[in-house]
């Protein structure tokens, strides 16, 4: 059984100026386990979807179950196996030092006081909050803020975690850690998480899967390489020659590789992965040229975003 | 509510500690709510006075009736006060009702027990010191079924208060909107039924008594405490429904909100 199973779930909001459809029949199942980036722009569905899938909101149409459980209708059960960390919100309490949220939590969702002082110890440990459970939330910087957040979502041992912007607002160093933290997380405990994000590079590091939602509609679904393939995107080769004036000529294993900018020693050539491998054209580069350095530049995933966004159809 | 009211007994511990790390602030807010009552009182005693006498109750007997209604209402909102249209809908609003949905209890457990607001009992205090202040000028001897009836005055008082601001939240998550229609029927209605009831004609009096069972709560109680006589006509047996009264608004409440919180879900915001 999957841990989340969606299937033509809908979701239509009356207003003013009549029903919008923000959620337009989408299915999805996701494996306990997975690791699943959901993205899309503004008011593409995002939030209405994660909100069904943790019992805040009640479909308009269309099946959700989450651990088995219909979330709505058994919310406070499915509550108990689930984590959420909105980003933008506070799960803690807000003037108290941050421990007393630790232990609210822990008896909150019932976590064994041994097990907690346990489990705690080890998150205090991970996410170096040792310095900072005195301290009350509110004086908390975000980065140190968004540790203890995740901290205590999965203090109790969710089997699913809805992450809502995680790492917005923060600083290189606490993203690396946020990031670092859930994707331990998510190979040692076997978490299923959902992430849903507007950080692109959040989920080319944590995601081996991407759904991406407009207009209410799942318009891919698949992993970051089956992304690339299927919008064509290409990587770039980059090559210091040593002789600045040498032509990089085209060799024969070369199928649809071309250099697209020359400056000094540099050369850049775009070549798309399914027509031609990076090991390949490097051997063909080295092969012919003397070269002092090269590095290969990972296709920009938000660019491929980007395409689809605007409705640019896959291969 | 839900399986352990242990829970809820923790989320209002740590309210309490929430404010108390602000002593300073804790004292000066309760002051002011007990010391806004002793205005009030203050400005009830010079009006009466001025008369002598209001329907034949004297300035005394008038206060401690306002005694019993502040105390109660103290008491509705040491507990419900988060429970008022502005604060629900700001709840709403920035999420943070959503967040409630996700954690494992009752959503109205957990908003009352965070929310608790010890302010109040300020107000719970200068409205008890008044009941006693007053009950003393009017000469009532107090008796053990006296203080009773005085005690179960505030509380049906406040279950009823806490009974409309439930079924107020209810009407907020449809309405998302701060209602001031509300504030005027908890705080209107209660200012009416702190006048002696003879003040009114018979059909005011019937909807006070039976509508809004403000009256039931503190006026009649008061009379048993008063030892006076309640108008002709009104049976005995009036002063047993406050308790039941009580449990029906409370009911109500309970169903209004739950039904406000099931639109919710539905409509989303």
């Amino acid at each position: 059984m999957s841990t989340i199973e969606v299937q033509g779930l809908r979701k239509v909001f009356r207003t003013r100026r009549g029903p919008v459809e923000a959620v337009a029949g989408i299915d999805f199942r996701v494996q306990a386990g997975e690791f699943v980036g959901y993205a899309g722009p503004n008011g593409a569905g995002k939030s209405t979807t994660v909100k069904m899938m943790s019992g805040i909101l009640l479909p308009s149409g269309g099946r959700v179950e989450v651990c088995g459980l219909v979330p709505y209708r058994e919310r406070k059960r499915l509550a108990r196996r689930m984590g959420v960390v909105f980003g933008q919100r506070t799960q803690l309490w807000w003037d108290l030092p941050l421990q007393e949220s630790f232990e609210l939590v822990g008896h909150l969702y019932r976590v064994p006081a041994a097990d907690r002082r346990a489990r705690l110890r080890r998150l205090e440990e991970v996410l170096a909050l040792g310095p900072l459970l005195e301290v009350p939330v509110r004086s908390l910087s975000l980065g140190q803020r968004m540790r203890a957040e995740l901290a205590a979502a999965v203090l109790p041992a969710p089997e699913v975690l809805f992450l809502d912007e995680p790492t917005i607002g923060l600083d290189v160093e606490a993203k690396v850690a946020v990031r670092e933290f859930l994707r331990e997380l998510n190979r040692a405990e076997g978490t299923t998480v959902i992430l849903t994000t507007h950080d692109l590079d959040d989920i080319t590091r944590l995601c081996n899967r991407l759904i991406v939602i407009d207009h209410g509609r799942i318009v891919f679904d698949g992993t970051i390489d089956q992304l690339h393939a299927a919008y064509g995107s290409t990587r770039m080769l980059v090559v210091d020659l040593a002789d600045p004036s040498a032509t990089l000529v085209p060799g024969p294993g070369w199928a649809g590789a071309q250099v697209v900018r020359a400056e000094g020693h540099r050369r850049w050539v775009r070549f798309a992965r399914d027509q031609v491998s990076a090991a390949d054209l490097v051997a063909g580069v080295l092969a012919e040229h003397q070269v002092l350095d090269l590095s290969i530049v990972e296709p920009d995933i938000e660019d491929v975003i980007r395409r689809i966004y605007r409705g640019e159809r896959g291969r | 509510m839900a399986e352990r009211p242990g829970i809820y007994l923790r989320l209002a511990a740590a309210a309490v500690r929430a404010t108390a790390r602000r002593p300073a602030y804790l004292a000066g807010r309760t002051l002011a709510a007990g010391l806004l009552v002793a205005v009030e009182i203050a400005g009830v005693v010079l009006l009466v006075d001025r008369f002598g006498t209001i329907g034949g109750w004297r300035t005394a007997e008038v206060v401690l009736l306002f005694g019993l209604a502040f105390a109660g209402q103290g008491l509705a909102l040491l507990f419900g006060d988060t429970l008022e249209a502005d604060k629900v809908s700001t709840l709403v609003r920035r999420g943070t009702f959503d967040q409630v949905l996700t954690r494992p209890v009752s959503p109205l457990g957990w908003v009352v027990a965070s929310y608790v607001d010890t302010r109040f009992l300020g107000r719970v205090l200068a409205g008890a010191g008044t009941v006693v202040w007053a009950a003393d000028r009017a000469g009532v001897a107090w008796t053990p079924g006296r203080a009773g009836l005085a005690a179960l005055a505030v509380v049906c008082a406040a279950a009823i208060i806490f009974g409309v601001l439930l079924a107020a939240a209810g009407f907020t998550f449809v309405t998302v909107q701060g209602s001031e229609a509300v504030n005027v029927l908890i705080y209107g209605g209660q200012y009416l039924a702190s006048y002696p009831m003879q003040i009114y004609g018979s059909a005011l009096r019937f909807l006070f008594v039976w509508v809004v069972p403000f009256g039931l709560a503190i006026y009649v109680p008061a009379l048993a405490i008063l030892d006076r006589q309640g108008p002709p006509g009104m049976p005995g047996w009036l002063a047993w429904l406050s308790a039941p009264a009580a449990a029906a608004f409370l009911v109500v409440g309970g169903l209004a909100w739950r039904a406000g919180i099931r639109r919710y879900v539905g409509t989303g915001s």
